[in-house]
């Protein structure tokens, strides 16, 4: 499959394929909301139709009047791939070509997400493929009162034995 | 320049600076304080305009809306040349998103207060919003003399350049800002991203050189962040200036990104190659993607390129180690990876395919368990996407009793089922499939989706509503709101196969409806993005907004609801049988019983919060009410036609003026409805010029020539026929005649359409002639199935005898005619059918059991009668015999 950086045009299949894949879905103000505040993060999986088949959405937290301490961050609001595209690596490469914008266009010092704790496909791979650790465990995170790990990934190995 | 202050705007000095703590309240949002203000004001100077208006804006966010907009246009009255009534008034309409009537105001707002940023900035939002940028540039123009210290105002000033075509202008203002620019701190991401957009301007403008070094040059300070950006830039800028380092700055992107096939082609480019088998020197392609591959062993890309680039001996000894890996680690996807190397004109690859796979059944069957399952699992989908649905079923049969508890399996086997036309089957495999893994909301949505292809709105509506929101007045009300086209075209689809067609218009409306909000999303980044200096993605929203109509979605509506109002308008009598109230059987009783109750819950639900926070902000925009839930008001409206023109007006537009991706089956369909929905309506031009762009795109298609019949019927029996007017049925008036100054140019226009002078050849013959023509092999890239359809249609216009029409359309499924080169398909068998059924036809049931005979698994031509059906129906929700627990999850 083809993996690029997710363009305007790409909007409706993202928003199509959360809807298929995940119980937490959002209006369109909110997908162009991501894309437009920062354009280099986002990332699609297309096939040989250009029809979208997986999209990761992310974001950049910084410190605000809450947490001024808070370091620059990145987050992931939401991947996902059709199922018959799973198991082909295309959540893997998704994650990283985010990450790497993340750390180079602003400086992030690392990546946080949230995942519900019964979901193993998507534990698996942010722990055993991309080396995240479990920060906390938020109590009925979700909608359906699901607890979700906040999960998080330091670019600077250092940094990771630091804050642990 | 100052206006003297008219005497009733003069406050006394306390309330003058009350008023003043009115707009600042007004600003926090601190509505309860801001009432209570104006109110204080109101009592010593009752008739101060500005005060009601504020206090009507106030009490309009407040959620008191007619109320609050009276006092807005009492306050207009009682002072009409004050800027504050008229931003008051502005804010209400821009709030109703009647964008043309808020930029009037605030242009009268501006008259008297003509340097005011808040009224200027607003102007600005509203000029992008309704593209009228010659203003948008006087606005800019003015709001940067104001402020000029502040970045984004040049930068606002640059894309209204931009966005009105001119990018000299454009170019010009950003090299002026650059030159304003001091102390930009390091790292700093606006300003990277307004020198990326410095650099497409140069490159729009075709000046390769200058953009090239303004990148290099700003890559090499640091000062554009973007990594991806710079490389893609340089890429295609230097392919552009046809430098040698091209070659370079492709494959650096390749290492950046192995897995973006646009890299591959721009670097394969750069070698004279291409990345299609066609090309004489694939050879030499192929051999560079394969030292790729080794020098990226972590790229999928280069792999999967080359097998689209081998041909012969070369293709098989890339594919079969590619298959064998795939199917020993148990990768799922791995049809969907390789089927478009599938041709129905060059069948090599597939027969390769196929024989590897073939080979591995027969040799290792018993060596390794889950390859032999993957095998046969790719086997099937290999078979089903050629056609052989009845192999696929055996090779699945197969793989399913080897192993039950597989979802794709079944999932798939749904998936043939579902060509085959068997829907009640295809639902019940997907339900099964779902209940091995209950947690995957894609089973979820793909059961809810083939119960609705089997037209089971409710089971289908129970089946989503485990993943929706739990407070919503229903899962449908949920899936609305998160704007799910699938799930509201399917649903719309759902009512037409039940003959419910003001639900289904509801249903298609309802997808339009999320179009326009997606319009109006636009609306706040028109300021947000040039805050945030994100200009070029900016631009792309912009012109995707221009082309939001041309979403497949949207076209697939458009169209289906445009042949409703057509239907209703040719025969009135079907709106009024659609919507009577229907009988509702006891699931369907129970379900709406159990949303009336959600819904009036949730109603509860917001009335009590409203009471609980006073203070807070309901906005401007008014709440929405529907006073047609069932759509039976859209279906019986008497403007039915004309709101059928509004949704293909910007279709065609589309069509004659940008560059946009929809498929030419499409663009023929546009057409055709333009033309009915026009000449319905007596546009005689409109009408032509829709037939006329349908001729380019193909002179023979079969809906064509049913419209020229159409058009030259209509001519001789109601436009030339004076005494066909009265027994218009529906009592519209009818010209007799086209009107004077249309009427020649119509006329002459028509000739041009080259059907033959009926004093030479009748209609009637000129459409046997049709069908000898077009019937086998079709020239038109129709089926046989399409053009005897056309034809029949055109005999009932000319008003041929039933017993011909019959026979004509019995032909298609008669013993002898039947074959997969007719192209029958069940949809347009569904059809044939409801036109025997219009025509009172006693034949209906002859060509059912005519369908039934074509389409072997199809349930939808009555299966041995609706007791059948009825145990299927029951049987999609039954628990599958292999029950595992919905929370258990397998991994696959
Ligand atoms: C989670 C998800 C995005 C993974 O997508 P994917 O493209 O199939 O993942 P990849 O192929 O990149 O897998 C990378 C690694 O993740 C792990 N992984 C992926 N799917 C897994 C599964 N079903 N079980 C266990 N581990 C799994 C594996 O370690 C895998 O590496 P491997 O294939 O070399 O063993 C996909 O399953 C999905 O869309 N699920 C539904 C939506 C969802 O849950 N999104 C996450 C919300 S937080």
């Amino acid at each position: 499959m083809n993996i690029r950086r997710a363009k305007v045009e790409d909007l409706a299949g993202m928003q199509a394929s959360n809807l298929q894949n995940l119980p937490e879905n959002y209006s369109m103000r909110f997908w162009i909301y991501h894309l437009m505040s920062w354009p280099q993060l986002s990332y699609v999986a297309e096939d040989h139709k250009g029809r979208i088949v997986g999209y990761v959405l992310s974001r950049i937290e910084e410190p605000d009047e809450d947490n001024p301490e808070k370091d620059i961050h990145g987050h992931v609001n939401s991947i996902s791939v059709l199922r018959q595209y799973r198991r082909l690596g295309i959540a893997k490469k998704l994650m990283l070509l985010s990450q790497e914008a993340m750390e180079s266009v602003y400086g992030a010092a690392y990546v946080s997400l949230h995942v519900r704790r019964s979901n193993k496909a998507a534990i698996g791979l942010y722990k055993d493929t991309l080396g995240f650790e479990v920060a906390k465990v938020e109590k009925k995170y979700y909608g359906d009162g699901e607890d979700a790990l906040s999960m998080r990934l330091y670019f600077d190995p250092e940094e990771s034995h630091a804050q642990q | 320049m100052s206006r003297p202050v008219p005497a009733k705007r003069t406050l006394p000095s306390k309330e003058a600076s009350l008023f003043k703590d009115l707009l600042s309240l007004y600003e926090s949002r601190q509505l309860k304080k801001a009432l209570k203000t104006a109110d204080q004001i109101l009592k010593k100077c009752p008739e101060h305009g500005e005060t009601i208006c504020m206090k009507g804006l106030v009490l309009t966010h407040m959620g008191r809306r007619d109320e609050g907009i009276d006092l807005v246009k009492q306050g207009m009255r009682l002072d009409l040349t004050s800027h504050i009534c008229w931003h008051v008034f502005g804010l209400i309409q821009k709030g109703e998103k009647n964008y043309d009537e808020a930029l009037k105001s605030y242009t009268q707002a501006l008259k008297f207060d003509k340097d005011n940023l808040n009224i200027l900035r607003d102007a600005a939002h509203l000029q992008t919003q309704l593209r009228v940028f010659d203003a948008l540039i006087d606005t800019r123009h003015t709001i940067l003399r104001l402020r000029p210290n502040f970045r984004q105002h040049w930068i606002a000033l640059a894309v209204a350049y931009h966005l009105n075509g001119n990018l000299l202008e454009a170019k010009k203002v950003l090299e002026t800002y650059e030159r304003t620019l001091k102390n930009i701190p390091d790292y700093d991401v606006e300003h990277s991203e307004s020198l990326l957009y410095h650099i497409r301007v140069l490159e729009d403008l075709g000046e390769f050189k200058d953009a090239l070094d303004k990148l290099d040059t700003s890559a090499k300070e640091r000062s554009i962040l973007d990594r991806t950006a710079i490389l893609e830039y340089r890429a295609r800028l230097l392919t552009k200036l046809q430098a040698p380092e091209a070659e370079f700055a492709w494959r650096a992107l390749i290492d950046h990104n192995p897995d973006c096939y646009e890299y591959y082609r721009g670097y394969l480019s750069q070698k004279n190659l291409s990345l299609s088998s066609a090309n004489p020197s694939s050879e030499e392609a192929l051999e560079l993607l394969q030292t790729l591959s080794t020098q990226i062993p972590r790229a999928a890309a280069p792999k999967r390129l080359a097998l689209t680039l081998a041909t012969g001996p070369a293709f098989s000894s890339l594919i079969k180690p590619y298959m064998t890996s795939a199917l020993q680690k148990g990768i799922p996807s791995l049809f969907s990876d390789l089927k478009s190397l599938y041709s129905p004109t060059n069948p090599e690859k597939q027969n390769t395919i196929q024989t590897i796979l073939e080979a591995e059944l027969d040799g290792e069957e018993a060596a390794d368990p889950s390859t032999y399952l993957w095998t046969l699992y790719y086997l099937a989908q290999h078979h089903s996407y050629l056609g052989d649905h009845v192999k696929a079923l055996e090779v699945l049969d197969r793989a399913i009793e080897h192993t039950p508890t597989l979802p794709d399996l079944l999932m798939f086997k749904g998936r043939v089922l579902k060509r085959c036309g068997d829907y009640l089957g295809a639902a019940r495999m997907l339900n099964e499939a779902r209940l091995l893994d209950g947690q995957d909301r894609f089973l979820n949505t793909k059961t809810g989706k083939y119960l609705l292809r089997a037209g089971l709105v409710e089971e289908a509506s129970g089946i989503f509503g485990l993943f929706t929101k739990k407070d919503a007045a229903s899962p449908g009300a949920d899936l609305e709101d998160m704007q799910s086209f699938l799930y509201i075209l399917e649903e719309a689809n759902a009512h037409r196969i039940n003959n419910k067609l003001n639900l289904a218009l509801k249903k298609y409306m309802a997808v339009v409806k999320v179009i326009e909000s997606f319009e109006d999303d636009q609306y706040d980044f028109h300021g947000y993005n040039l805050r945030k200096f994100t200009v070029n993605i900016y631009l792309n929203l912009i012109t995707w907004e221009d082309h939001i109509r041309a979403q497949p979605v949207y076209v697939r509506a458009a169209l289906a609801a445009a042949k409703i109002f057509l239907e209703v308008h040719d025969d009135p009598s079907i709106a009024q049988a659609a919507a009577a109230v229907p009988e509702l059987t006891e699931a369907e009783k129970k379900a709406k019983k159990k949303a009336k109750k959600a819904a009036s819950k949730a109603e509860d639900n917001k009335k009590a919060q409203q009471q609980q926070n006073a203070n807070e902000d309901k906005g401007l925009e008014p709440p929405t009410k529907d006073d047609d839930p069932d759509g039976t008001k859209l279906l019986t409206s008497p403007s039915g036609l004309e709101t059928a023109a509004k949704l293909l007006r910007p279709l065609t537009n589309l069509l004659t003026t940008a560059k946009v991706d929809i498929a030419e089956k499409e663009r023929m369909e546009i057409w055709l409805l333009s033309y009915d929905v026009a000449i319905r309506r007596r546009k005689l031009l409109q009408a032509l010029t829709s037939l006329t762009h349908a001729q380019t795109l193909n002179s023979a298609h079969p809906g064509l020539h049913l419209r020229l019949v159409h058009l030259h019927h209509f001519i001789r029996t109601t436009l030339l026929n004076p005494s066909s007017s009265p027994s218009n049925p529906n009592g519209s008036p009818n010209p007799t005649g086209p009107p004077a100054p249309i009427g020649p140019a119509f006329l002459e226009g028509v000739k041009q359409l080259g059907v033959p002078d009926e004093s030479q050849v009748s209609l009637e013959t000129y459409n046997q002639q049709y069908l000898q023509k077009h019937a086998y092999p079709s020239p038109s890239d129709a089926s046989k199935a399409e053009v005897v359809v056309a034809c029949a249609k055109a005999m009932i216009i000319l008003g041929a005898p039933l017993h011909e029409v019959e026979n004509l359309l019995l032909g298609i499924v008669s013993t002898s005619g039947v074959g997969d080169g007719d192209g029958l398909t069940i949809g347009l068998a569904l059809e044939i059918g409801e036109m025997l059924k219009g025509l009172a036809s006693g034949r209906e049931e002859e060509f059912r059991e005519g369908c039934r005979r074509v389409f072997v698994r199809s349930t939808v031509f009555g299966v041995g009668g609706e007791e059948e059906v009825r145990v299927l129906r029951e049987g999609v929700l039954r628990d599958p015999d292999v029950a595992v627990g919905a929370d258990e999850v397998l991994s696959v």
